[in-house]
């Protein structure tokens, strides 16, 4: 691994503190979008759109410094990126769809 | 094989072997994680009373908890190999005692979780909330599991880091911490789809 020589410890604490605040966002997120019936399809569709683009974010700090992402070899990074964004793309294009289908 | 080729690494890549292949193995166990969301966010689509009460249902300060343990263990799990790439052994050891006490404590909350469901009757394959806890207990079950398989080799590095040698092989811990980041990441997935996203068309009984 390529941290040997660099001090990578502000990197992680870095990483934890935005990984929590984050969470606690989540949380926040969801529960401010649970009353439905006010927001209606919108509010599903944002509900799940700040979930899931919260999650995106958390992933890649994980896999960019906890998993050294940033240190390794670029073949690395292109093949693990692909397959998250595609996965993110499978997750929005579904539940859009999904949604608009069974409300209309 | 030539005897004076170089098997350490990859010849193109330069990526140690056994890294490479935890890479390729967690991009079949993304696949596999992929096939549940697709099918849940169908599901959850098309039943939305069903995926709405059992996820009312689910005690999500539970899972808060468990975001932060496991927040928490991938963290210390990183700080394990910085400090044994630096041959220090006790923070080293530390850190990797530190990690596994985070999956014990990730089992324990879901063992309380679980026994607060069974108690309430609530089972997957049953008649009623069928869909929702069939996948509830499958993707949080299957996530337990992995969380236990990545403890048992944790464990045993652990052990051997009390020897006179310590442990020596800091490449081994690094690939297995991309294991441990992995449950780590498929958590973050699977906390708010099944804890907080209810959908809008459910109606929730109030109490």
């Amino acid at each position: 691994m390529s941290t040997d020589h660099t001090n990578v410890v502000p990197s992680y604490m870095k990483v934890f503190y935005t990984l929590s605040v984050l969470t606690v966002l989540t949380v926040v997120a969801a529960k401010a979008l649970e009353f439905p019936h006010t927001w209606g399809m919108i509010g599903d569709i944002l509900h799940v759109t700040i979930g899931v683009v919260i999650a995106i974010i958390k992933v890649m700090c994980v896999m960019y410094i906890f998993m050294h992402l940033k240190f390794d070899n670029p073949l690395i990074r292109i093949a693990v990126f692909v397959p998250v964004f595609l996965f993110s793309v499978m997750v929005f294009a579904l539940n859009f769809l999904e949604t608009w289908h069974y409300t209309y | 094989m030539s005897a004076g080729l170089s098997l350490a690494h990859e010849p193109v890549t330069r990526i140690p072997h056994g890294k490479l292949l935890m890479w390729i193995f967690l991009a079949s166990e993304l696949m596999f994680f992929s096939g549940f969301f697709g099918a849940f966010i169908v599901l959850r689509n098309t039943n939305y009373d069903v995926f709405g009460q059992g996820s009312a249902h689910l005690s999500w300060p539970l899972a808060l908890l468990n975001t932060f343990i496991l927040i928490a263990s991938s963290l210390t799990m990183a700080l394990s190999i910085y400090h044994l790439e630096r041959n220090n052994r006790g923070l080293f050891r530390l850190f990797l005692g530190l990690t596994i006490c985070g999956g014990f404590g990730f089992l324990i909350v879901k063992w309380f979780e679980y026994s607060a469901k069974f108690s309430d009757g609530l089972f997957p394959g049953q008649q009623h909330h069928t869909i929702f806890y069939s996948f509830y207990f499958l993707m949080t079950g299957f996530h337990a599991l992995h969380v236990m398989a990545g403890m048992i080799p944790m464990g045993f590095m652990w052990m051997r880091s009390f020897s006179e040698k310590g442990y020596p092989f800091p490449r081994k811990v690094e690939t297995l911490g991309l294991y441990w980041h992995f449950v780590d990441l498929m958590w973050i997935f699977i906390f708010p789809a099944l804890y907080l996203m209810i959908p809008y068309h459910a109606a929730i009984p109030h109490h």
